[in-house]
């Protein structure tokens, strides 16, 4: 494996403990939900990511193929990270605010959290 | 010898297998259903009477085959005369019962029930008469009492009908028991179960010390099925039945296999004071007493019950006797008590059908509106009173004949006095029948108007008096078979000449006294009547009741003690006792030297073992809060699987991440319905018994493991690891064990998860009928939802995730056998991928959409396990046993298929089915709970609105 790749998977691991760190102090240090929110989102996806980076280059560097599974790791992790935040919010807003607190949105509906799906989807029991 | 062995077995296994077929006939008619009921019956009569000459020869036919050798047990059969005499009555009287019972039973009745039951009882029955093996005796004893349970509580919604099932199956049953215990002793003194070779061995059973227990343990047995005092309370309660059973199982049959048995034992067992005491003073206080009681009886049927209790005492007793001469008049007496006591229930069916009461005080002067009745029903009992020319005059003359130079404790007259005194209540009795039912005026208040009944319903009792006639006039008819059975019951040549005059005798006195006193009780019958009612007696159902209520309030408390209901006790008792026995282990044989070091502890492994331990503690301090502790869980789940991980068990790592994330998916959606706080209820004591039990355990385990990872130990792993590609064709050992090694195990384990997914679904029946439904009614959900349910962002994603993660299964799925994975895992991969569809756009909808049900996917995935099982049979190698083989198939590369692949198929669906049937579980608890239905999958769906304007 020559200097070059070693460097790459160097970096690519100290970028991710960096976040990693990051995303896991800021958990504890920030104090509102919303914020503490965007913590752990960095954390999963640029955290792992430099893992999977390094993962794939060492891989290359060692057996000359590439390898795809880091690919799929990162794919999953792009799908889901930005839904568990959105949920964590959702349920955030849903649990602490009410809809007085917040700004009506621009659009033609109110907030999902809180109005009624438009009539079209009348619920059945 | 062996010749008509074969037919041995058809003959046994033709009622059993004809069991099959009423319940499936009744829906061609109530008389197909009667016909498919005779067929089987009819065969084996027909296989009997081709047997039946050479058995009358004097030949015994026999068959066999080993079943459990080990145990002595063996499927063997044979046919002498006795055999051929029960098992000829056991058919031609259940051929002519369904006759009857085709008319008898109502159109409510559930007809093909009847039937069923009717021919496992025969089956049984006849099982028990041409047994040649105890043991296999013993099974159809039992099933007799199973079947006649059965039957007897046929009609479900009487509550006498149930009772008097419950009272007769665990009076025959305790018997039942006895019994097995007596036949053991027995066999074990002979050397063997079979009974040719016991009967062989009389003389050494008789002189063995353990005669005595094992002749009173078996007389148990015979007397509770015989209904011998003081066993006698049950069978008038059992008389709830219908009539046609009991004129089958109370007359003819059942009630005569403890009369059978002590005949086919007669060799064996009689001959010694012990046996003369013990039966024949049974018999004759039974025979006194049923006959006493009989007499005063107003239910028609309970009238014929007692005096069923007295002849059956009477027969007893001729065997008691132990002389030859006694033994032949109880064979005849068997014939003939069969032909005219089940004519006599069947009239007493028709009655009851006919006029709708069994009461004798509201009946009489039947005679002019139910001729032929009439004249059945005279004739029977006039043959049960013992008159001339009819069959059972020879057999009690002949008993009579016995009684009158039998002594009794040096008494020459306590036996015949008595023997006539029986015999005179039973002339009243059978007079009282004949006088009170059908003589006397005509009435005009019967409950119905009453008529004969169809000749369907008469035919099979009129039979049974033809015989009753023929036999009484020309005794010599019978000979042939009284002759057969005789001999088999005494093991002796008889030649016994059956005659109608035997000049005068003293028991011909006794006769006649026993008829003119009889005819003087009758007269007097009122009056007696009315001292009889006045006087105290014991009331055997209430002395029965309370017995039972004890008994199960003693067991109910032996229970307790270990098996309250509280799940913390059985963990305890559990945990406690599998401590205990680690620690007997240790202390009885202690340890060797340890081979191993220790090894030195990383830092990453440290801080991942602190984690753990920190979180364990935190959930021991903070398990009152259900949220918090099921968040913990999750860390200790995923800290093992890392621990798995990294002891290389890549096949453990990864069940235990699926079955920790379907596991905390599905707490998570039950904890909703649920109080988030663990209520504080266990007082300090109980908490430090639990702590220490808890550290016990908890440490025991650990020093285990440490011990064992001490030392070089030989374990099952290393065969393992050598067998697993040779003998399984898989190079992933941990598959090989669960598919192959230890299918067996996983097809069990499979099975219960099953009924776990299964047991979940019903019981949440039960939950949403209880007071934790109310609780749900009560409480409101609507505050702490969110109006968006169901997420654009959410929907999309997980429908874009779906065929990614089904592919991930089929991955893990068809690498299992080689690489780490396997149907279990993939059955919950696919799981979490169908599991993330339901959470996003709620069960209903996602319902609606598959189209396999869970519950057959459960069923689906055992059969599809079991068959693969059994598909190694054809091979001729054990149950599961895998074959694999190579294919090569152009475009991919060779790949191995194996049959493991399909057992794995049937755990996958298993696991897939079981996991999916607890959440629609949880969905109905919502459902119940107020959730609505969405009928699109998502609650903001952008593509609508479009169409919506387009529209415009």
């Amino acid at each position: 494996m020559n200097f070059f790749a070693e460097l790459l998977i160097s970096a690519a691991l100290v970028v991710s403990g960096v976040f990693g760190f990051v995303g896991s102090f800021g958990l504890i240090k920030l104090k509102h939900p919303l914020q503490r929110l965007h913590a752990p989102t960095k954390a999963t996806t640029l955290g792992v990511g430099g893992v999977l980076i390094a993962s794939m280059i060492f891989f290359f560097a060692k057996t000359g193929h590439v390898s795809v599974h880091e690919l799929l790791i990162t794919l999953f992790l792009f799908l889901t990270a930005p839904i568990t935040a959105n949920f964590i919010a959702k349920a955030y807003m849903s649990r602490n605010l009410r809809k007085g607190d917040l700004p009506d949105p621009p659009g033609e509906y109110g907030w999902s959290v809180y109005d009624d799906p438009p009539e079209s989807r009348s619920d059945r029991p | 010898m062996d010749d008509g062995g074969p037919l041995l077995f058809l003959i046994a296994l033709a009622p059993f297998i004809g069991a099959l077929l009423p319940g499936l006939m009744i829906r061609a008619g109530r008389t197909v259903c009667a016909i498919s009921t005779a067929v089987p019956t009819v065969i084996a009569l027909t296989m009997l009477m081709v047997l039946a000459p050479a058995v009358l020869r004097g030949e015994v036919i026999q068959a066999e085959v080993d079943w459990l050798p080990q145990l002595g047990l063996s499927a063997s059969f044979f046919l002498d005369g006795l055999g051929l005499l029960f098992a000829s009555m056991i058919l031609g009287v259940g051929l002519l019962i369904t006759l009857y019972a085709r008319f008898y039973l109502s159109g409510e009745d559930p007809m093909g029930q009847f039937y069923t039951y009717l021919l496992l009882f025969q089956g049984a029955m006849l099982g028990i008469v041409i047994s040649d093996n105890i043991l296999l005796l013993l099974v159809f004893w039992e099933l007799t009492s199973l079947s006649s349970f059965l039957l007897i509580g046929y009609w479900k919604h009487l509550p006498e009908g149930r009772q008097g099932a419950r009272m007769a199956l665990a009076v025959t049953g305790a018997g039942g028991l006895a019994m097995i215990g007596g036949m053991l002793i027995l066999g074990n003194i002979a050397g063997s179960y079979n009974l040719t070779d016991i009967l062989q061995a009389g003389d050494a059973i008789r002189s063995s010390e353990w005669y005595l227990p094992a002749l009173i343990l078996i007389l148990l047995g015979a007397f509770t099925k015989s209904a011998q005092f003081p066993f006698h309370f049950w069978l008038p309660h059992a008389m709830a039945a219908p009539t046609p059973v009991s004129a089958y199982l109370h007359s003819a049959t059942m009630v005569k296999a403890g009369v059978f048995l002590m005949a086919r034992m007669w060799p064996v067992l009689s001959g010694t004071d012990a046996w003369f005491y013990i039966v024949a003073t049974t018999g004759l206080v039974t025979m006194v007493l049923g006959a006493l009681i009989a007499l005063f009886k107003d239910d028609l049927k309970a009238l014929l019950a007692f005096s069923t209790v007295s002849h059956l005492g009477l027969l007893t007793m001729l065997l008691g006797f132990g002389t030859q001469a006694a033994a032949v008049a109880a064979v005849f007496h068997i014939i003939n008590h069969l032909t005219f006591k089940a004519a006599l229930f069947m009239t007493a069916g028709i009655v009851d059908h006919e006029t709708h009461t069994r009461d004798i005080k509201r009946l009489g002067g039947l005679r002019h509106l139910m001729p032929i009745t009439f004249l059945i029903g005279t004739v029977a009992a006039l043959s049960m009173a013992g008159i001339p020319l009819f069959n059972g005059f020879l057999s009690k003359e002949m008993m009579l004949e016995e009684a009158s130079h039998t002594d009794w404790f040096s008494s020459p007259y306590a036996v015949p006095v008595m023997a006539t005194i029986g015999a005179l209540l039973s002339v009243a009795y059978s007079f009282r029948f004949v006088s009170h039912v059908f003589l006397g005026p005509v009435r005009d208040d019967y409950p119905h108007k009453p008529h004969d009944p169809p000749f369907g319903m008469w035919a099979a009792p009129a039979l049974l008096v033809v015989l009753v006639i023929v036999i009484g006039v020309a005794p010599f008819l019978a000979e042939g078979i009284v002759t057969a059975a005789a001999s088999a019951v005494t093991g002796a040549d008889l030649h016994p000449h059956l005659k109608i005059w035997h000049g005068v005798t003293p028991a011909l006195w006794m006769s006649v006294i026993a008829v003119v006193g009889g005819a003087v009780l009758l007269a007097l019958h009122g009056p007696l009547d009315k001292i009889w009612a006045a006087a105290p007696r014991p009331e055997a159902k209430a002395i029965f009741d309370r017995l039972m209520a004890a008994i199960v309030a003693l067991s109910r408390g032996i229970t307790e003690i270990g098996h309250n209901g509280a799940i913390s006790r059985y963990l305890a008792i559990f945990t406690a006792a599998s401590v205990g026995l680690g620690w007997v282990a240790y202390a009885s044989s202690g340890l060797s030297a340890p081979t191993r070091g220790l090894l030195p502890v990383e830092p990453v492994i440290a801080v991942g073992w602190i984690m753990l331990v920190v979180a364990t503690v935190s959930v021991v301090v903070m398990h009152h809060h259900r949220f918090r502790a099921l968040v913990l869980l999750g860390i200790i789940g995923l800290s093992i699987s890392a621990g798995f991980a990294y002891l290389s068990a890549p096949d453990l790592a990864l069940t235990q991440i699926s079955v920790e994330t379907v596991t905390i998916m599905l707490l998570l959606l039950a904890l909703h319905f649920m109080p988030k706080l663990t209520p504080r209820e266990s007082p300090t004591g109980l908490k430090f018994r639990d702590a220490v039990i808890a550290l016990g355990a908890g440490g025991g385990v650990g020093a285990l493991a440490y011990a064992f990872m001490m030392r070089d130990i030989e374990t099952i792993s290393d065969y393992h690891v050598a067998n697993s590609y040779e003998g399984g064709g898989g190079t992933n050992v941990v598959n090989v064990i669960l598919v192959d090694f230890r299918g067996y195990d996983t097809f069990g384990e499979i099975i219960v998860l099953g009924i776990a997914g299964l047991v979940i679904y019903a019981l949440m029946h039960a939950l949403l009928d209880g007071p934790a439904a109310r609780r749900l009614k009560n409480t409101d959900f609507s505050q702490d939802r969110s109006r968006d349910r169901h997420p654009l962002m959410m929907v999309v994603v997980t429908r874009v995730l779906m065929p990614i993660a089904l592919v991930v299964g089929l991955y893990i799925f068809l690498r299992g056998h080689n690489e780490p994975g396997g149907g279990f895992v993939a059955g919950l991969v696919v799981a979490i991928a169908l599991l993330m569809q339901y959470m996003a756009s709620g069960f209903a909808w996602t319902q609606e959409r598959k189209r396999i049900e869970y519950h057959t996917m459960i069923g689906l995935g055992v059969v599809i396990a079991g068959l693969t099982g059994v598909g190694s049979w054809l091979s001729g190698s054990p149950f599961l046993t895998s074959a694999y083989t190579y294919v090569h198939l152009p475009p991919i590369e060779e790949f191995e298929l194996a049959t493991a692949m399909l057992f794995d198929l049937g755990v996958f669906l298993t696991v897939l089915g079981a996991v999916m049937l607890m959440l629609y579980s949880l969905s109905r608890i919502a459902r119940f709970a107020g959730a609505t239905v969405n009928e699109g999958p998502m609650d903001y769906d952008p593509g609508l609105k479009d169409e919506q304007e387009a529209e415009r």
